[in-house]
């Protein structure tokens, strides 16, 4: 039978109203960085928002990779876990070894309108079965491959909700 | 013009997190997905997987912790070279207020740039997941905040150039709130018995160079921008410069 591998993608938004700690310090280090970095682009015109800068100054959108510097150290304090996602007995269990920062709208002027979303990548699943709401799947990991060979693999169920997309498949023989 | 904009921006923000609750949500459910685009673009803050008051996840139960702790930019750091080979070069750069009688300015942050000895920066974390393991990928870029006599210390290497180009240093200086103060470039100087002959372009040498006088950022002056360079190729060089900024 075919393996299907998948990778879950999480779109994490932070924004003012953001109450986690770690939330909280992301949207801080990502606006002063935002800031900062913005005004090498709006140097000489009246632009002030994201959106602003992207539609009327080259090489703009470059703005969120020269933010992302700003969260890697905050990325590495999660050890590789994916935040907020739980399995069905209320575990984080999801690791992940990709993110990508991504710049919502922002203004150098208004704090406020900041807005940003870490997009966390999964390591690969295997997705076994769909039960009502629920993935059932496991690491596609080379110690549970070595594990599944007496048929058994560890597992986990984990609700579909918001903010969660299958990012990529892939089907394994 | 600005707010057209502003809600030209609010409207891109609502259709892309509306489309993106249609593809992450059952059939079953796409009848709710009003809840996320009533306030188009900030209405999401609080949706974050099991803490989302419209579903039914289960509530984390979990040891508490680890706490995050205040982390800065990866930017921050005395030493820019990540590996780059070339001669060092220690950069002492000291910054006074043009608005306070020239007086040190604290607390300010100073970022600076500048091009390996093949005459190449390094990318600004480009396209594309960016992974966790993240080093190097700003070699030559760093940032420091002032001490109370105004100074930052950054070890790099000596510059290279490239076609067009005096040999410079990009600099950018903000007060400690993150508002811009002044964009400049340090200019190297460029005599007899200079550092900029002695590593003489590495590899490249110096044929093609442009000197400051044909420069198109330095030829309208760059007394106020040229630092002063001591060293040699074998016990690496000291920049100093004073930069005047408005604070």
């Amino acid at each position: 039978m075919q393996k299907r591998v998948i990778i879950l993608c999480y779109r994490k938004i932070i924004d003012i109203r953001s109450v986690k700690q770690w939330d909280k310090l992301v949207f801080e280090s990502t606006y002063l960085e935002f800031k900062m970095q913005a005004q090498n682009f709006s140097q000489g015109t009246d632009y002030t928002s994201y959106a602003q800068l992207l539609r009327n100054v080259p090489n703009a959108q470059r703005l969120s990779g020269m933010v992302t510097p700003s969260v890697t150290g905050y990325i590495q304090q999660l050890g590789s876990i994916m935040p907020d996602i739980l399995n069905n007995i209320g575990r984080r269990f999801l690791t992940f070894s990709k993110f990508q920062l991504e710049i919502i709208n922002s203004d150098i002027n208004d704090k406020e309108k900041h807005q940003v979303a870490v997009n966390f990548y999964s390591e690969p699943l295997v997705w076994h079965d769909t039960i009502d709401n629920y993935l059932l799947v496991s690491g596609h990991s080379p110690e549970n491959q070595s594990a599944a060979e007496n048929n058994v693999v560890a597992t986990n169920l984990m609700q579909l909700q918001p903010y969660i997309n299958i990012s990529s498949l892939q089907y394994h023989n | 013009m600005e707010r057209k904009n502003f809600l030209k921006s609010l409207v891109i923000g609502a259709v892309s997190s509306s489309v993106l609750v249609e593809a992450c949500k059952k059939d079953a459910d796409t009848a709710t997905t009003t809840t996320t685009t009533t306030s188009g673009s900030s209405s999401s803050g609080s949706t974050s997987g099991s803490t989302d008051s419209g579903t039914c996840s289960v509530v984390p139960t979990e040891t508490e912790g680890p706490y995050p702790t205040h982390s800065p930019a990866s930017y921050v750091r005395s030493d820019i070279t990540d590996g780059r080979t070339g001669y060092t070069l220690t950069a002492k750069i000291t910054i006074n207020n043009s608005n306070n009688s020239c007086s040190a300015l604290s607390g300010a942050l100073v970022d600076i740039w500048h091009c390996d000895a093949e005459g190449n920066y390094s990318e600004y974390g480009g396209s594309g997941t960016q992974s966790t393991n993240y080093t190097s990928v700003h070699f030559l870029r760093g940032r420091q905040t002032t001490d109370s006599n105004g100074l930052v210390t950054f070890t790099s290497i000596f510059p290279g150039w490239y076609t067009g180009r005096a040999t410079h240093i990009h600099v950018h200086v903000y007060n400690s709130s993150g508002t811009s103060l002044k964009v400049t470039q340090i200019a190297f100087p460029e005599g007899t018995g200079s550092a900029l002959l002695a590593v003489s372009g590495y590899a490249k040498g110096m044929s093609g160079y442009t000197y400051n006088a044909s420069d198109n950022v330095f030829s309208d002056g760059y007394t106020l921008e040229t630092a002063a360079v001591t060293g040699s190729t074998t016990a690496g060089f000291v920049l100093t410069i004073g930069l005047s900024v408005p604070a």
